[in-house]
Parts: C-alpha cells; structure tokens; sequence
C-alpha cells in the first residue's frame, strides 16, 4: 500500500495484547495508563487494578511481555473515611542508565519509583543454608565453602526504591520528569511539587490553585509536565481550557504564569456545557519543546509557544458530538479525559475517540485519517482500514453513524514510541500494538502483511 | 418554554451526579464536581432567568435605550451586536443603571466576580465603581422606573444573568459580556481572588420579596441556605429542614430515588446568591 502523508500510513504490523479474554472483562483490568519508555525499547501499561505490565521490543519487532508487578494496592484514609483507588493514573520512565529499567507509578495519592532488574545468575554453596534455603544444622557442617554464581533462568524482578507519599491532599493527575533527570513533578488538582527522585520524605510546592476559601474554587489543575528541553520551564493546563507555561527560575511559587495559553470562546457556540468541554484533558510538549499540543473534548490544538492568544492548529478530533453533548452529560461520556501524542518528528499528532476509534492528523498535509481498534476487525498482521463517521446517510460500507457509535468503547490512552512509527492504543483491557510496515527502524523483511486493496486516505478540508 | 424544561432536566441530573459523587469509591473527585456545578449554575440561570422575563417586561422599553448606549460602547468587543434578550438583559441593566456612566468599564468587570456569586459580584461591582457606596437596597430603592420588586428580582440575579453569557442553545444574547467573560479568567487570576466581596449574608429583603412572588408563598430562607457547599456538607438536612422528616441516614442511601427527591427540594430551595461550587 502506497504510504500517505508523513507517518500516515495505515499498512500496519498489528497486535493485540488482551489481558482477559473473557467476554465480560474484569473492570480491575480496565488500562488507565500507556507510556513507551525513552528509548522505545520498552512500553508500560497500568490499569484500574494497580498492575504494571511492561513490555519488551524484541529484535523482530514484536512487543513482548518482560515483567509484571503490583504496583499500588488500595489503601483507607481513615482521617477522611475514603477509600484510595489504587488504579495507576501515570507512569513515566527514567532514562535508562544501565541494565536495570526505572519508572515512576502514581495513583491518587502516592507515588512510586520502581526499579525493574533482570537477574539470570544465582549464588550456590551457602554454607548456612541449602539449596531450599531452609537453615542447615550447624553441628553437622563439616567445611566450608565460597558460594559461586552459577547461571539460571532470566528472572526479572521490580522493586520499589521510593515511595512518595503524604504530599497531595486531593488526586493525583499527573507525575513529570524533569529533563535533568534530578526531579520531578507531581500535580494533583489543586497544587503541583517539585521532588528529587533520592528524598522522598519531603516535596517543594510550586504551584498552589487552592483558594482561601473554597467556595471561591474556580478552576482546578488537569495536567502538569516538564519542557522537554529546559528544566525550568513547565506547562499546566486547567479545567477552564487554559494552559499555563511558568518559569521556575522568575520565582520559587509559579502562581503567576509567563506565558497563558487561552483562546477566546465563540460567543455563538456557548452552551450549557461549555466550560465543561473547554477543559483540558491532556497537554503535552512536542519533541522540539517549540509547541504544545492540548486536548479538549472536541478538539485538539497545536500551539506555538511564542503565541499565546490563540493556537496555530486546530483539529476537530469529533464535532458530530457537539449535538449530543446533553446525552453525553447524562451517561457521564462529556468526562472522559483523552489523551493526545506527537510522533518522532512532531509531523503528525494522534488523539483517541469513541467506538473503539483513534485519528491521526498530519500537520503538513492536513490530512486525517480515523482508524479502529479492535478485535474483531483486526487480524493479526491485518492492515487497518480507515474508518469514517457519517452523520446523515452512509455512503461507503465502512461508514459508520453517529447514532451508531459504541459510546462505552473509548480510546482515552494511546502511546506513540518516541522515533519510530510504532503506536500503543489501549482500549479497555485490549492493549493494541501498531506498526507501521515502512517504519524507519529498519524491520522491513519480517512483515508480511496480507493486505487488502491499497486503502485511500480521507480527504478533509483543511480546518 | 423548552429550554427552561431542559434547563430544570440538566440541574436535576446534576444534582444527582453530585449527590452520587459522595458515595463513589476513591472519593470526591474535585475537577468533576467543579464541571458539575457549573453547568449546574448555567442552567439554573436559564431556569430562573425565566421567572423574572415577565415582571420585567414592565422596565425593559426603558432600560432598552441605556442598552443601545452601552453596546456602542462595547462596540469595539464584538463586531455585530445582536439583539439582547430584552428580559434578563435589561434586568441586569437596570439594576447598574444607576450609576450609569460608569457602566462601560464595569463590562468587564462584571465577570470577574462570577464565581464569587451574584450578590458578591453586585457588591464588587458597586465596589469598583470608584467607591460608589451603593448597596442593593439602595438601588431597589431609588430605581425610578421599575417597582422595587422587579428591579430586585432582576437584581438578585442580575450579575449571574447579565454577566453570563447566552447559556440556552442558540440564543445569543449579550455578546459583549460573553467576549468579556473569555477574558474574565485571566483578568480574575491576575487580581487575584482576594478582593473582598461585600458580606456574603447581605442577602436583602428584596430577595425574599422577590422569591416570594416565584415560589408562591414559600418563604425562602436564604439565611440558612448560604451556599451549596453547605448543603451538602450538611448530608441534605439543610434542604429537608423545611419540609420533610427525613433523616440524613435516609438521603445517603444512593438510590436514585432519594438523590431525585433531593433535587426537586433543593431547586426550590436554591437561592440565587448561592454559589455551586461543592467545597472540600
């Protein structure tokens, strides 16, 4: 298939990671998080349950489970009489140094650095044990021995360095790790800290929302990261759809904002729920650090971080649903949080949608296509077809209606590895794996893909 | 009128999502019950906004022309001005007719006090007018042109009216404010939310007389109901006080039932002062 537009193609090497395949999933296995590990080699999953699932790229291309571990367990703040859900909000990788992998983990309330190491070698000969490890009887050693390490089946084991607790006193929504590889951030609704990865037992407050008085509550923060590049810059966006760029060097409380990112609302557009669908679900840095890519409900925006009045791209991620926006109050739909991705190149940008669909918009060209992922369309190794929402008639088979649209399948999680054209979309408890067949990384001869006729990009107006 | 049945629909389901909140696992979820209560607030104004669109019609011809001079004057926010909603409109306008010239600057200030509630941001707004030290029974009082209970009527919701934007579908009223309500935001930030607003339990008489005439003779008890955090930090009993039994054990049952019972006193019982913000 001819490959369309910088990254767009949609002839993909395809695979599904199901964590229960039963036709009723466990909610526990629900994914609530995805993030591919800086170099790409590896990709985490967290889900509703607080299991981390980390997967390895093997030298063929496929992605493979390498480690899983119980990361959050759920806990009882019997101060307030709460329970603390232990699904993982966030995970984000370290740099990897060495052997030995590091990521952080968050719930609502504490976060975790974990250190995931392979060991394929154990020691033998103990002298004050055997080889059960149940302890021998003194009076019956005779000699001694050095034990030696002697080879053993690749174990891989996570334990948690650090544990980063007692800092937020409402949920967690985001955790960042600064380009300096020191610290970190952690945001919650209403404050954002500043750790060092080594001291857990105390946090600099950076940012502080909270008013004096409650009732005077405004806006709340939805997401915070680190510029990728300068460690002293960091981006926060709100629940009244502003992002805010702030400077850690102008001041030690980064209240006050250097740069405010807020586009004008159209008067003619408003509605009950405008500010609900104005909020910010998702923010992140392109890999230049020259722009900011935020999601809304509707909509995604490119901005440039030189101008701050209004962003230099818009994508209508699905304005269908900007008449339907009372029902989807009323299933509570108007309050799923999509995330967004750049590619390598911050050529193309992809963001999540209902019915189990993700789109991916092209910068440059402004072409968009809208993909699906699921079991049942999918084969392995199949090429995706792209999909297309109608909102009158159907005029092609792969058409779909608006009214047709599978509001309980949402793909807010999705994943795009840091240089390759390798994307992760979580659906569900479905971990989706796609990869493109003219990927750069060099894989060319493994993928035989069984491909239908050459699939045609849409074709949309540019917005 | 149909958006007042939708606006009465949204305020129950989130009423209800907010009353359900309190039983989810995890906890309050914050940003949530923010977004929640901001609908809630838009469609209680379109709710109660309709109310007052008869006994205001009364001062709308003469409010009407101090309107066209304000638009003009706002001219320069948005490029054509369409014709304001004659009833909740010029209820906000007669309301800070009085201290008229000063009206075109308070544009934008109108808004900033939004969050802060409608007799605070009256207050503040008074406030910014160069220490102009009128108080809401001031202005009932001295409003040549209307009764004082239709120019409290308008007042006891004026700011939240007038200062927010057309929040029915496709009704553009007031584009200025809403041009001024997108730079509210910053503009609030950036003052901070220090300033002082007058008393918050400055609730005037005007405003029981005029939820007199709404309610048909319940009285409503704004002393007691200062805020929605209030209520529902008091597990409802501040709502059921008047008229039931009920016990708070019972209206934590998070059957849909009770949570509906809920919302119907509590639309009754909604002050237009009150600020829906659930505090934590």
């Amino acid at each position: 298939a001819a490959k369309n537009g910088a990254g767009c193609s949609n002839s993909c090497l395809f695979q599904r990671h199901g964590f229960n395949f039963h036709s009723h999933p466990n909610s526990a296995d629900v994914i609530s998080t995805v993030e591919f590990s800086q170099s790409g080699e590896f990709l985490a999953t967290g889900d509703k349950g607080g299991r981390v699932v980390i997967f390895q790229r093997e030298p063929q291309g496929e992605y493979n489970v390498y480690s899983t571990f119980q990361s959050h367990d759920p806990e009882f703040d019997y101060l307030k009489s709460l329970e603390i859900e232990e699904k993982i909000n966030k995970i984000r990788w370290l740099p990897q140094l060495h052997s030995a992998l590091f990521l952080l983990t968050t719930n609502d309330k504490t976060i975790k650095l974990w250190k995931v190491s392979e060991r394929d070698k154990q020691p033998e000969g103990y002298n004050l044990k055997d080889e059960e490890g149940r302890v021998k009887d003194i009076s019956k050693i005779t000699s001694l021995q050095v034990p030696v390490l002697r080879p053993m089946d690749l174990l891989v084991e996570a334990s948690p360095r650090r544990v980063f607790s007692n800092a937020h006193a409402y949920h967690i929504n985001s955790i960042s790790i600064n380009s300096d590889c020191e610290t970190y951030l952690s945001a919650d609704d209403l404050r954002i800290n500043l750790w060092n990865l080594s001291i857990t037992d105390r946090s600099f407050n950076i940012v502080d929302l909270k008013p004096d008085n409650m009732e005077d509550l405004t806006e709340v923060i939805t997401v915070a990261e680190f510029h990728p590049h300068h460690c002293h810059l960091l981006a926060f966006s709100s629940s009244t759809g502003t992002t805010r760029l702030c400077d850690m060097r102008s001041r030690a409380l980064c209240d006050q904002h250097a740069k405010l990112f807020e586009e004008a609302v159209d008067p003619a557009s408003r509605s009950f729920f405008s500010e609900l669908i104005s909020s910010v679900s998702d923010v992140k840095f392109s890999h230049s650090g020259r722009y900011l890519l935020t999601r809304d409900y509707l909509s995604a925006k490119v901005w440039d971080l030189n101008m701050e009045k209004k962003p230099v791209e818009t994508y209508q991620v699905h304005d269908y649903l900007r008449s339907k926006l009372c029902t989807l109050y009323e299933s509570d739909c108007i309050f799923d949080k999509f995330e967004c991705a750049w590619n390598g190149t911050d050529s193309v940008i992809m963001t999540g949608a209902y019915n189990n669909f993700f789109r991916m918009f092209d910068r440059a060209s402004r072409r968009d296509v809208t993909l699906e992922a699921s079991r049942e369309v999918c084969k392995r190794r199949a090429v995706l077809r792209p999909r297309r929402v109608c909102i009158g008639r159907k005029r092609r088979e792969s058409d779909i209606c608006v009214d047709s649209l599978d509001f309980r399948k949402k793909v807010l999680h999705t994943a795009w590895h840091p240089t390759d054209n390798i994307i992760a979309i979580a659906a569900r408890n479905n971990l989706y794996i796609f990869q493109d067949r003219h990927s750069p990384s060099g894989h060319h001869g493994v993928h035989r893909i069984e491909q239908e006729t050459a699939p045609q990009l849409e074709d949309t107006p540019p917005q | 009128m149909e958006y007042k049945v939708e606006a009465h629909r949204i305020m129950s389901i989130s009423l209800g999502k907010i009353y359900n909140s309190r039983v989810q696992r995890g906890g309050i979820k914050l940003h949530k019950n923010l977004l929640v209560s901001l609908v809630l607030r838009s469609a209680r104004q379109v709710y109660l906004s309709d109310y007052y669109a008869g006994v205001c019609l009364n001062a709308q011809h003469i409010e009407a022309k101090e309107w066209e001079l304000m638009d003009a004057d706002r001219e320069k926010l948005i490029p054509a001005s369409e014709a304001a909603q004659p009833s909740s409109a010029d209820c906000g306008v007669s309301e800070a007719a009085q201290p008229g010239q000063t009206r075109t600057t308070g544009g934008a200030q109108l808004c900033l006090k939004r969050h802060v509630g409608a007799e605070d941001g009256r207050a503040s707004r008074l406030q910014e007018k160069d220490g102009d030290s009128l108080d809401p029974s001031d202005v009932a009082v001295t409003s040549p042109v209307s009764p004082a209970i239709s120019e409290t009527q308008c007042g006891s919701s004026d700011c939240e009216t007038d200062a927010d934007a057309a929040v029915t579908e496709g009704d553009s009223r007031q584009p200025p404010k809403d041009h001024a309500c997108s730079h509210r935001k910053r503009s609030a930030e950036e003052t901070g939310v220090s300033e002082t607003p007058v008393k918050r339990t400055k609730v005037t008489p005007n405003a029981i007389v005029a939820n007199n005439e709404i309610e048909e003779g319940e009285e409503m008890d704004t002393s007691n109901v200062s805020n929605l955090i209030t209520i529902f930090g008091s597990g409802f009993s501040g709502l059921l006080s008047k008229d039931s039994a009920k016990s708070e054990s019972e209206t934590d049952d998070s059957d849909s039932g009770s949570g509906q019972i809920c919302c119907e006193q509590m639309l009754k019982n909604l002050n237009p002062w009150t600020t829906a913000i659930v505090a934590f």
